[in-house]
């Protein structure tokens, strides 16, 4: 019978009154699940026609053959980097972490093989790679020793369809690289099963079963990600005044020579625990004292202050300095 | 669900008295499922073929064949075939448009422009192609002895 009415299915009736039975109704119902890569691979497609008809004898119902297919295995994959920009690093520095995420976009379960690439042209550096990490606890951040490391043909991650890990890709940085460079990371991953041209088909492979076959993006996807150095440099400029004991200012025996140190740190980022020494001149001594950073005096005992005297030379440690700043450091000594 | 369930099982009782009450059924009713191919000919150019799959790819297009015909004496009147679509296929339309469908697992029936589906929030959208669970087609002539047709829809793999 056709009807030519407006079809509401009965959940809409029962979410009012009955949540449960509408939720039940609901699971019973619904199809397959939507995968974004199409039905699991190795699923039947079982179709059989039925036809009613009425005989003398009455009411008769048939059906036809079952037509049996099975859907094959599609092995796609995509990488994306989940870095927000480019990671900043020093020259010099280890544990550049770098974040990839790796989605099976196909119809099956299927393992990826990955490789992290670190000879990509057309940056300034090559980092050098550490390791590969993946992110076994989910949280989508490196926890060093929590996190398995990955080996691959041994721990190759298995994901199911739509289904996505995070992997780690942990670099150093050489040390000659200076301010400004950037270097590429990247990381590949392949269907274990096979890659190629899409349409390759690997007999047989296939979940369920059924064949194998790549994908539009061929079964190999690759992503990259960027490395900055941030480095500061130092510039160090000394000066000095002399007074001599008669109103001028010539070199002569007590003569007072006042020192001053300029350190200026350019570039970006920040110099950690910058110390500026200097040893006392043959010929003169230090007068007590006369020690001072940022204008501010320092004693000359080892002790709490920044500064120190140690009877040859002066210390004052500048702690961690910022690209864009200077330290001034002052010191008097008496010509012998 | 209770009810249809037990008109299920009926439907299946029916079946079953309707097979054995006619040793020599005198309908038959045959199912085959064709995937289009693109092949490229010798001179580059493209072109469709039907196959006979074992194996699809989602995305496949799909083309369900059902074919009838009376092989007995006597006429059948009231004729109609159903067809509930495999859950990894979407129905993709038919060749002559004259079936109605369900999308509601064959409790409605009407023709798919006709339908709507219930969204969660309590609202309603037409009903599309993807939505369709069975397909039927009503024969309105009787089918006399010898008489004999195909019926053809489309799907494509989920």
């Amino acid at each position: 019978m056709i009807t030519d009415q407006t079809i509401f299915p009965r959940a809409n009736f029962a979410i009012r009154r009955l949540p449960f039975a509408a939720v039940a109704w609901a699971m019973l119902t619904v199809s397959s699940p939507a995968f974004a890569a199409g039905t699991l691979a190795g699923t039947d497609i079982d179709n059989i026609a039925e036809a009613t008809y009425d005989t003398p004898s009455g009411p008769v119902t048939i059906q036809s053959n079952l037509v049996r297919i099975k859907v094959d295995e599609l092995l796609d994959v995509t990488v994306v980097t989940t870095d927000p920009g480019d990671i900043t690093t020093a020259p010099g520095a280890t544990g550049n972490v770098q974040t990839f995420r790796i989605t099976n976009t196909g119809n099956g379960e299927e393992a990826f093989r990955l490789t992290a690439n670190t000879g990509i042209g057309g940056d300034d550096f090559d980092p050098t790679l550490t390791q590969i990490v993946l992110d076994t606890n989910g949280n989508g951040v490196y926890d060093p020793g929590v996190d398995t490391v990955y080996v691959a043909g041994s721990n190759d991650p298995l994901l199911q369809p739509d289904q996505s890990i995070i992997a780690f890709v942990i670099t150093s940085t050489p040390v000659t690289v200076t301010n400004g460079n950037r270097g590429t990371t990247g990381l590949t991953a392949v269907a274990v099963t096979g890659s190629g041209a899409p349409g390759t088909s690997f007999v047989g492979a296939g979940q369920g079963g059924g064949n194998a076959v790549v994908g539009t993006t061929g079964a190999d996807a690759d992503a990259n990600s960027f490395l900055a150095v941030q480095a500061a440099s130092l510039a160090l400029v000394k000066s000095a005044t002399i007074v001599d004991p008669f109103g001028g200012n010539r070199p002569v025996p007590g003569a007072v020579i006042t020192y001053s140190l300029v350190a200026t740190v350019s570039g970006a980022g920040t110099l950690n625990n910058l110390v500026l020494t200097d040893p006392i001149p043959v010929g003169t001594a230090y007068q007590t004292g006369s020690l001072t950073h940022e204008a501010a005096s320092l004693t000359d005992a080892a002790d709490a202050d920044a500064g120190n005297f140690n009877g040859t030379r002066i210390s004052v440690a500048a702690g961690n300095v910022p690209a864009g700043q200077t330290r001034t450091i002052t010191f008097r000594t008496v010509i012998q | 669900m209770m009810k249809s369930l037990i008109t299920a099982i009926i439907a299946l009782m029916v079946a079953m008295l309707g097979v054995s009450a006619h040793a020599a059924t005198p309908l038959q009713l045959s199912s085959n499922v064709f995937v289009e191919k693109q092949v490229v000919r010798a001179d580059g150019t493209r072109t469709v073929v039907l196959e006979k799959p074992n194996l699809v790819l989602p995305g496949d297009n799909l083309v369900f064949v059902v074919k009838y015909r009376n092989v007995g004496t006597a006429t059948a009147n009231n004729f109609v075939v159903t067809n509930p679509l495999p859950q990894a296929v979407a129905f993709n339309g038919t060749s002559d448009g004259t079936e109605i469908v369900s999308i509601d697992g064959g409790l409605k029936w009407g023709a798919l422009k006709t339908l709507r589906m219930a969204n969660t929030d309590g609202t309603s959208r037409a009903a599309q192609r993807g939505d369709v669970t069975h397909i039927k087609w009503n024969l309105n002539q009787p089918l006399t002895a010898g008489a004999e047709g195909k019926l053809i829809f489309r799907g494509i793999v989920k």
